[in-house]
């Protein structure tokens, strides 16, 4: 589904991602682990069309999209949700998802405009469905809440619903749960649990390696940029290399 | 035929290197505290009233009042940091209340300078008479002062962004004031240094041309000219505002002699027009880079 | 996002209002200060409309000008009435902006700030050069809006203050009503999730860079139908008219309203700067020294503009939409 050709990513002398390969097949949830400062959060950009890549190749679905636009790729049908909780503070929860449906509108745009029963229509279609993702993820009683009045962790879910609004076949997790409590942590697993299972591909970036073992089928770690290693849960967790990547940063 | 040329150079070089101080001002002020600081021409205005008041009115020595536009200028446009934009850096989207706030100044600074000086201008007598020639080259003393003054307020901008320490501090804080906090760096000392500078910048070239020019409140318009080289060097570059400067000064001293003022004026639109279609972030600028988000 | 319903009863109900004023007020120099006060008003929407989508337009001023220049040239040249000057003004200018911005909204922020900023100076450098324009004395003796003549019903001529009060009403409220269908169609909510994030709203497929010209046209070519309007309304224009400075002050008139309301705060804006000086008879030379100290006071203790006191009170007041 995801293919990526050696991936590197320059800033000014800093070699943030270098040479990263990585394939994703459909409806797989991978996880994407390593040191703070790896390159994951980049990688992420690099794919999701935030950032343009110094050399290498991105492929979706067998299409070229190495240094698309960020709403090309996200029509693609890739989006994410951030590392930071990025909503927009000052819209409803409801509008922050409804943000989602922008490029699903199919009546024409003078209609909208004017308001016609048919453009109105479409949007009561779109509401109701942003309401059923809010419901899916357990936020539909907070709605008409201010995005920045939300507890944290209902920010972090918010950030899924609205990646979720897009309908991507690919969805790039960034540290979903930082900052959680564990309750809201076991929470969040099960949600992603549940978008797994309507058959959405996941990639999930992660310190926690409770939510990394339950949820994933496979583990790439990052390191200074580079691909450390690829593998199921166990191997990878049993690689001294990683170890010691980990400990070597947890030293200084 | 050189002579000509000679002498166009020597003319482009004085004013552009006046425009290279106040972009350079500007260019610290637009990046480190990230302030869009439209007052900027008025503090140019303050210094060239403080020179012409100094030297004429009170008789003070040239280089001392020059000293006065400096310090003044610099303190003026610390102080105005803390009692303004400090309060207002932090808030989410302050984007537009910060270019709100330097309008008011201005608004004060220009109305201020009009109630107290009057809408006349003001010439004074060249401080510097006399000519020098070189070969054919034949240079008013008074260019030549004010060309060694600006290369030599560069020269000094140059050592204090990368010998000391607050210039350090300076460019830490403008790749990014979240970490610098983490190294020790006081970001609000650091902004009002910054603002202090690139006013005092602005106050200095004032005060070097307010021999050149006639002084009067209408002065601070030169920030539309000086946005315009920031926009010809490219948004974040010293370097930048370098180039931009020197470009400048020389499209109008040959503009001027060989086209006439008005066109000279003109042709240095399309030139810059031309520049930035091709290179849309500026000469050494970064379209992509943005330096408000 | 105010429910479109609300900005309907809320429209109607300003209508009425606005159009009860010239009952009362009768000296026709008070007349001349409402009519400013509603040309202001306009242009100070455009602002809002640009603002929204996260545009800081300083050369609103010379969009202003353009549809000034374009009418006045129009009625001159072509004997265009104003009825055709004025639609066609507003067209062109918006064209005008539709060529600029193509280039000029590809990197907003300060770089476009500074780019509209040297825009505004092009405009009136060559307003005051080009011969077409008349030079810094600019045109003078344009053609007065023309009467309307519908036969056998009635005719209504522009020459009483209150005639051209009801014209900039009702010119007002058609941008007004135009800016309204797009803040609540779909268009608002891209604007709003632009201005507050652009990241993550081009992340979510909005195209950004479209929609930051839509703005840009739409609040350039309410301008211009600014300006036509001022150019048949004043009968002379001339460049310096058009400079940064008057771009700024219709900043004022939308930051002192409050530019979470987009229709409102340009009018509270601009009648309390207009009018309140007149009243107080605040002499001219210090007026702008405390327009300055009062622009500082208002962006460090009520940043959200006079608008925001009322509706803090509500629950849930949204400073924005
Ligand atoms: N926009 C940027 N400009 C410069 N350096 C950056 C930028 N974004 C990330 N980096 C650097 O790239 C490296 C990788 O960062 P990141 O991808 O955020 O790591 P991770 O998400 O794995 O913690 C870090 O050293 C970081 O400082
Ligand atoms: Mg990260």
């Amino acid at each position: 589904m995801l293919k990526v050709n050696k991936l590197t990513k320059h800033f000014g002398g800093l070699v943030a991602v270098n040479e990263v390969d990585l394939h994703i097949d459909s409806s797989e949830i991978v996880g994407l682990i390593g040191p703070n400062g790896a390159g994951k959060s980049t990688l992420f950009n690099l794919i999701n069309g935030f950032l343009k890549p110094t050399s290498g190749e991105v492929f979706f679905e067998g299409m070229d999209i190495t240094g698309f636009k960020a709403h090309d790729v996200s029509h693609l049908g890739i989006d994410q949700s951030f590392q930071a909780s990025t909503l927009f503070q000052r819209l409803s929860v409801l509008d922050n998802v409804f943000i989602g449906y922008h490029m699903r509108y199919k009546t024409k745009y003078w209609k909208r405009l004017l308001r016609t029963p048919s453009a109105l229509k479409e949007e009561r279609a779109f509401r109701k469905d942003a309401l059923e993702i809010l419901t899916f993820m357990g936020l539909q009683k907070l709605r008409d809440e201010q995005a920045e009045n939300l507890s944290h962790g209902h920010q972090k879910i918010l950030g899924v619903c609205m990646a979720l609004a897009t309908k991507p076949k690919l969805l790039l997790l960034d540290e979903p749960v930082a900052g959680m409590s564990p309750t809201e942590t076991e929470t969040m697993i099960e949600l992603i649990r549940k978008i797994q299972e309507k058959g959405l591909t996941i990639v999930v970036v992660e310190h926690d390696m409770k939510v990394i073992m339950s949820l994933c089928d496979r583990i790439v770690v990052l390191n200074y940029g580079r691909k450390l290693m690829e593998g199921s849960p166990n191997e990878v967790l049993k690689s001294d290399e990683v170890i010691e990547a980990y400990l070597g940063k947890a030293e200084i | 035929m050189l002579s000509l040329a000679g002498q166009l150079i020597i003319e482009g070089l004085g004013i552009g290197l006046v425009y290279v101080l106040l972009a350079a001002g500007l260019v610290l002020i637009l990046n480190i505290p990230r302030v869009f600081f439209i007052a900027y021409g008025q503090f140019y205005m303050l210094g060239a009233y403080i020179l012409w008041g100094g030297t004429v009115l009170f008789k003070l020595p040239f280089f001392i009042s020059l000293i006065l536009s400096i310090l003044a200028t610099g303190i003026l446009g610390a102080i105005s940091y803390r009692l303004i934009f400090y309060y207002i850096q932090n808030v989410r989207d302050n984007f537009l209340p910060i270019i709100v706030a330097a309008m008011g100044l201005m608004m004060i600074m220009q109305q201020g300078a009009l109630l107290v000086f009057g809408t006349s201008s003001h010439g004074m007598q060249s401080e510097f008479p006399g000519l020098i020639e070189f070969g054919d080259i034949i240079v008013s003393v008074e260019k030549l002062v004010l060309i060694i003054l600006a290369l030599l307020v560069t020269g000094i901008l140059y050592v204090l962004l990368q010998k000391t320490k607050i210039g350090r501090a300076m460019r830490a804080v403008s790749f990014r004031a979240d970490i610098s906090s983490l190294q020790g760096i006081n970001p609000t000392l650091v902004y009002m240094v910054t603002m202090g500078v690139g006013c005092a910048l602005s106050g200095f070239a004032g005060g070097i041309m307010a021999p050149v020019y006639a002084v009067s409140p209408d002065m601070g318009g030169i920030i539309l000219t000086v946005l315009l080289v920031i926009m010809l060097g490219g948004m974040g570059s010293m370097l930048g505002a370098v180039l931009g400067g020197l470009i400048l000064g020389l499209t109008l001293s040959f503009g001027h002699y060989f086209i006439g003022a008005d066109l000279a004026q003109i042709a240095l639109f399309l030139v810059i027009g031309i520049i930035l279609f091709f290179k849309p972030g500026g000469l050494l600028g970064n379209p992509g880079e943005d330096l408000s988000s | 996002m105010t429910s479109p319903y609300k900005r309907i009863i809320g429209l109607t109900v300003l209508t009425f209002i606005l159009a009860m004023v010239p009952l009362i007020v009768k000296s026709p120099y008070y007349m001349h200060l409402l009519i400013m006060v509603g040309m202001n008003a306009m242009l100070a929407m455009t602002f809002i409309l640009m603002l929204r989508a996260g545009l800081i337009s300083l050369g609103i001023a010379a969009f202003w000008g353009i549809g000034a220049y374009v009418s006045a040239l129009l009625a001159l040249r072509l004997d265009l009435s104003f009825w055709m000057a004025m639609p066609l003004s507003a067209i062109i200018t918006g064209a005008v902006a539709l060529c600029i911005g193509c280039v000029l909204v590809k990197n907003p922020g300060f770089g476009f700030i500074i780019e509209t900023v040297v825009l505004g100076e092009i405009a009136v450098l060559a307003f005051a050069h080009l011969p077409l324009f008349g030079g810094y004395k600019g045109i003078v003796s344009i053609p007065p809006v023309d009467p309307i003549h519908i036969p056998f019903l009635f005719s209504i001529e522009f020459v009483s203050k209150t005639a051209s009060y009801y014209l900039i009403l009702f010119l007002f409220l058609l941008v007004a009503i135009g800016y309204s269908a797009f803040y609540s169609a779909w268009t608002g909510r891209a604007w709003l999730a632009i201005g507050l994030n652009p990241r993550l709203a081009e992340s979510k497929g909005v195209n950004i860079y479209r929609y930051r010209l839509l703005a840009f046209v739409v609040g350039s070519a309410g301008a211009g139908l600014a300006g036509s309007f001022y150019a048949h309304y004043y009968g002379a224009i001339a460049p310096t008219t058009f400079n940064v400075f008057k771009t700024i002050y219709i900043h004022i008139f939308a930051i002192l309203g409050g530019v979470g309301f987009p229709v409102l705060g340009p009018i509270i804006g601009a009648f309390i700067m207009i009018l309140v000086p007149e009243v107080l008879r605040v002499a001219k030379e210090i007026e702008p020294i405390i327009t300055g100290l009062l622009l500082i006071l208002l962006v460090l203790f009520l940043p959200q503009g006079l608008l925001s006191l009322l509706s803090r009170r509500k629950k849930n007041a949204r400073p924005v939409g």
